[in-house]
């Protein structure tokens, strides 16, 4: 046991080591891969914080996508700070805005929590879309970030990547992580026990938006130009459920399966980006019917394998 | 005796994980009423939702009329004339009470008759007529019970299954409500009573099974058990 | 302070107007979330799904969009029919989650379908009603389509009321709604009856998305915009009763023609936003619920 877990970590440091290794060895197109598939990785790792493990299906997570980008583009541009500290700032403008609206979103469950969500984040579109001070909805440049080189984004969306699946992976073996898996076990006996199923939520609700803000601050500098109806509009949160749907919610590997999917089927229809869309939202449709866990879930149920267990041994 | 109507073969159920009911058997003849009895958790309820289709069982055969009908939904033992009272009553509250009774000959068979059923239910309770407008939740809880087993009655039945139809009543009510199970049967229906009130029982009915955790402890004629043999299985000791 | 009044007489009369429109928007949602206690995130998309069926007659048969109603509700309850027999009631009972998503996913797969077939420009159903307008009194024009949209919607929350409580399937929706468990020891198949609430909830998105093509411009993306609007009525008129979704489509239609007049027409649909927000915080079972 002690010599697979060491081969495994030995196989994470080497794939690690390639990856950081891409732009030296391979061609422009397959950074650009690896790249969106660090972007998305991140982005469904915290939909899958919410959903697969604290059970809140958020539709309403390009709200910070938006807030990220523009905080990166308002900063940059408007106040000349640097780049990176403009990203950071989009996160903590997230998390800002998640606290915000917790309050009155946490009154919110299930279904109602869902399109709470959603219909605050088409609010801030609208809102957005009617501000001067941004644009309107012609948008922003965020033009800084021309002085970066393709290197230095796609190091920063991989470090993005593997940080969300660490970040996870660690949270799940806290206390916090330990209060989640007792709430999606049993609710009401876990509040019995004296888990505290409140904060706990809350706690992943603001990590996740922040997180994503920030993941969103990096996108952006790939993307460059920001406008309220992309930025705002619910294509993000579509990917991030499409993708953990397909992988396997609740299960940390679920993520990374299916952005490598997502990507592949992506770039596979590059022509046709709705019929790329069609057929992951049949796939997806598919797994809730037939295989619930996704593929990850439904594997580890089938040959006891994780990759990355979160509980500890 | 008369020919089984009902045949219920060593069935076995689970709820989840749960081993609810061991190898009961049970037959209920035609014209007869028969009643199990047992405290609770003894397992009557989940004999009566098997046979109504509500649980399946995981083993056994049940047969209704030389028919095998184990693993059937609710709605076809309807069709096939097996009709439930369930426990609660479960009434349409926001239905009126015309429409609750409505709700009973849902299956085609049975809509056929609708008026001739609901005179003859009518005049076995005069009060569901004069409140047959009346949104159901505002009756008393002996008139809702009415309007359960009246309800059940709509469709006809060659068998009713009635679940702990006493529960939460007056005694008054239940003496009341005991008398049109008599005259359900001099209707020809057969009727499987589940009950809690041993005496109660024993003197509504022509045959009596005893349970007592998941099992049938003791089966006879109410007149040819004793007393202490019924108290023993009713308790297990 | 008279002016002032006589100014928000169109206004008024307009926003009223409209929420008999964004009504028969909530109907269908409404339904289903009553009967199945599960919510359609597809119910936006079926609307304009139906826009588009509208579309796809008028251009077979050059006929007014209302009278395509007699091909497109049809087709619609069909469609709705098949997806809750083979989708949905598959994944009912498994939780809160299972369904949302299923809706979810199918909404993603309308709006790109309709992309791909219907490319993503603007549309209306052209109608020489879309473009009259009728004078009650001296002072007060208002759009025809409006009055069509509020007449059509008020006829059609009639004959569902008439269906609930006059037919045997209408009573055997509300029982099942009531109670499943007991309404299957009545005799009912509740899962047959789940299909067939969910053809009549789609037939009333086909008059919905008929109504909507008539009166404002569409494109294969406007589905979850009338989605939010018809989660809106459902939770301001509350659950279970169909005139309350009615009065709760009145007030949405009110408050945004009154936001759009006040604030501009940039707000209009923020206005309904920030209602449903906030009947979702401080009174989540809506406005009109009993208890």
């Amino acid at each position: 046991m002690e010599l697979l877990r060491s081969r495994r970590f030995i196989g994470i440091i080497l794939i690690l080591l390639g990856l950081i290794a891409l732009p030296y060895w391979a061609s422009r197109y397959w950074i650009l891969l690896v790249l969106l598939f660090s972007l998305n990785l991140a982005l469904s790792q915290m939909w899958n914080l919410l959903a697969g493990y604290s059970g809140l299906i958020s539709l309403g997570q390009q709200a910070f996508i938006g807030l990220g980008g523009y905080a990166l583009a308002v900063f940059s541009v408007y106040y000349g700070f640097p780049i990176w500290l403009s990203i950071i700032l989009g996160g903590t403008v997230s998390v800002l805005f998640a606290l915000l609206i917790s309050a009155p979103i946490f009154r919110m469950r299930g279904v109602y929590f869902a399109i709470g969500t959603w219909t605050v984040a088409e609010t801030l579109r609208i809102l957005f879309s009617n501000w001067k001070y941004v644009g309107y909805g012609m948008g922003l440049f965020v033009k800084p970030t021309y002085a970066l080189s393709f290197n230095t984004i796609y190091f920063t969306a991989l470090g993005a990547g593997v940080a969300s699946v660490a970040l996870v992976y660690f949270l799940l073996r806290s206390k916090l992580g330990l209060g989640l898996m007792a709430i999606r076990d049993e609710e009401t006996a876990s509040e019995t026990l004296g888990v505290d199923i409140f904060r706990c939520k809350l706690c992943c609700f603001l990590i996740s938006a922040g997180v994503t803000g920030a993941v969103s601050g990096v996108m952006y500098l790939h993307h460059i130009f920001i406008q309220p109806y992309s930025a705002f509009g619910i294509d993000w949160t579509v990917q991030m459920v499409f993708i953990t749907i397909i992988g396997g919610i609740g299960t940390i590997e679920g993520p990374i399966i299916g952005s490598f999917l997502y990507v592949f089927l992506h770039q596979w229809l590059s022509e046709y980006p709705n019929v790329s869309l069609l057929i992951l939202g049949s796939i997806a449709i598919g797994a809730i019917l037939i295989a619930p866990k996704g593929i990850m879930g439904t594997v580890q149920e089938k040959l006891g394998f994780e990759f990355l267990s979160p509980r500890r041994k | 005796m008369a020919k089984p109507l009902l045949r219920v073969q060593h069935i076995e159920v689970f709820y989840h994980d749960f081993h609810a009911l061991w190898d009961v058997s049970l037959e209920v003849e035609k014209g007869l009423v028969v009643s199990i009895i047992g405290a609770n958790g003894a397992g009557k309820s989940t004999l009566l939702n098997t046979i109504a289709g509500v649980l399946r069982p995981s083993s056994g055969i049940i047969e209704f009329d030389h028919k095998r009908i184990d693993g059937w939904m609710p709605y076809q033992m309807v069709a096939e004339g097996i009709s439930m009272v369930p426990e609660g009553r479960r009434i349409f509250p926001r239905l009126t009470v015309l429409e609750n009774l409505e709700m009973g000959c849902y299956v085609p068979k049975a809509r056929q008759k609708r008026d001739q059923v609901l005179k003859k239910i009518y005049e076995l309770f005069p009060i569901l007529e004069k409140r047959k407008n009346q949104f159901s939740i505002t009756l008393s809880g002996g008139e809702q019970q009415m309007l359960a087993i009246g309800r059940a009655l709509m469709s006809q039945p060659r068998l009713i299954l009635l679940d702990e139809i006493s529960l939460g009543l007056a005694p008054l009510v239940i003496k009341n409500i005991y008398q049109t199970v008599k005259q359900i049967h001099s209707e020809g229906i057969s009727a499987l009573l589940v009950e809690q009130d041993i005496q109660r029982s024993l003197k509504a009915c022509h045959k009596v099974y005893v349970m007592q955790s998941g099992k049938i402890r003791l089966e006879g004629r109410p007149g040819e058990l004793s007393q202490e043999d019924i108290r023993k299985a009713y308790f297990g000791v | 302070m008279l002016s002032f009044l006589n100014e928000l007489k169109a206004p008024i009369t307009n926003g009223l107007l409209l929420g008999g429109l964004y009504g028969i928007i909530g109907i269908g949602l409404s339904m289903i979330f009553g009967i199945v206690r599960m919510v359609n995130l597809a119910h936006g998309d079926l609307v304009i799904l139906a826009s588009y069926l509208s579309l796809v007659t008028m251009t077979f048969f050059p006929i007014s969009p209302l009278l395509t109603l007699i091909v497109v509700i049809p087709v619609m309850a069909l469609i709705g029919f098949i997806v809750q027999y083979c989708l949905l009631n598959r994944v009912l009972g498994k939780g809160m989650n299972p369904p949302l998503l299923v809706a979810f996913g199918l909404s993603i797969i309308l709006q790109n379908l309709l992309l791909l077939v219907f490319t993503p420009d603007a549309r209306t159903l052209m109608t020489s009603i879309s473009v009259k307008t009728i004078s009650l009194g001296s002072f007060l024009n208002i759009p025809l389509v409006y009055l069509v949209d509020f007449i059509v919607s008020l006829i059609t929350i009639a004959l569902l009321s008439r269906f609930f409580n006059r037919t045997y399937m209408g009573k055997a929706i509300r029982a099942a709604s009531d109670d499943e468990g007991a309404a299957q020891l009545m005799g009912i198949n509740t899962r047959t009856i789940y299909s067939f609430a969910m053809g009549i909830a789609t037939g009333t998105a086909a008059i919905a998305g008929v109504l909507v093509g008539m009166t404002f411009t569409f494109y294969p993306h406007t589905g979850p915009e009338y989605l939010i609007i018809a989660f809106g009525v459902v939770i301001v008129g509350g659950l279970g009763s169909l005139l309350g979704t009615f009065l709760g489509g009145l007030i949405l239609g009110l408050a945004q023609i009154l936001g759009a007049h006040f604030l501009g027409a940039g707000f209009q649909l923020l206005c309904g936003y920030l209602i449903l927000l906030i009947v979702l915080t401080f009174k989540p079972t809506g406005l009109f619920a009993k208890g």
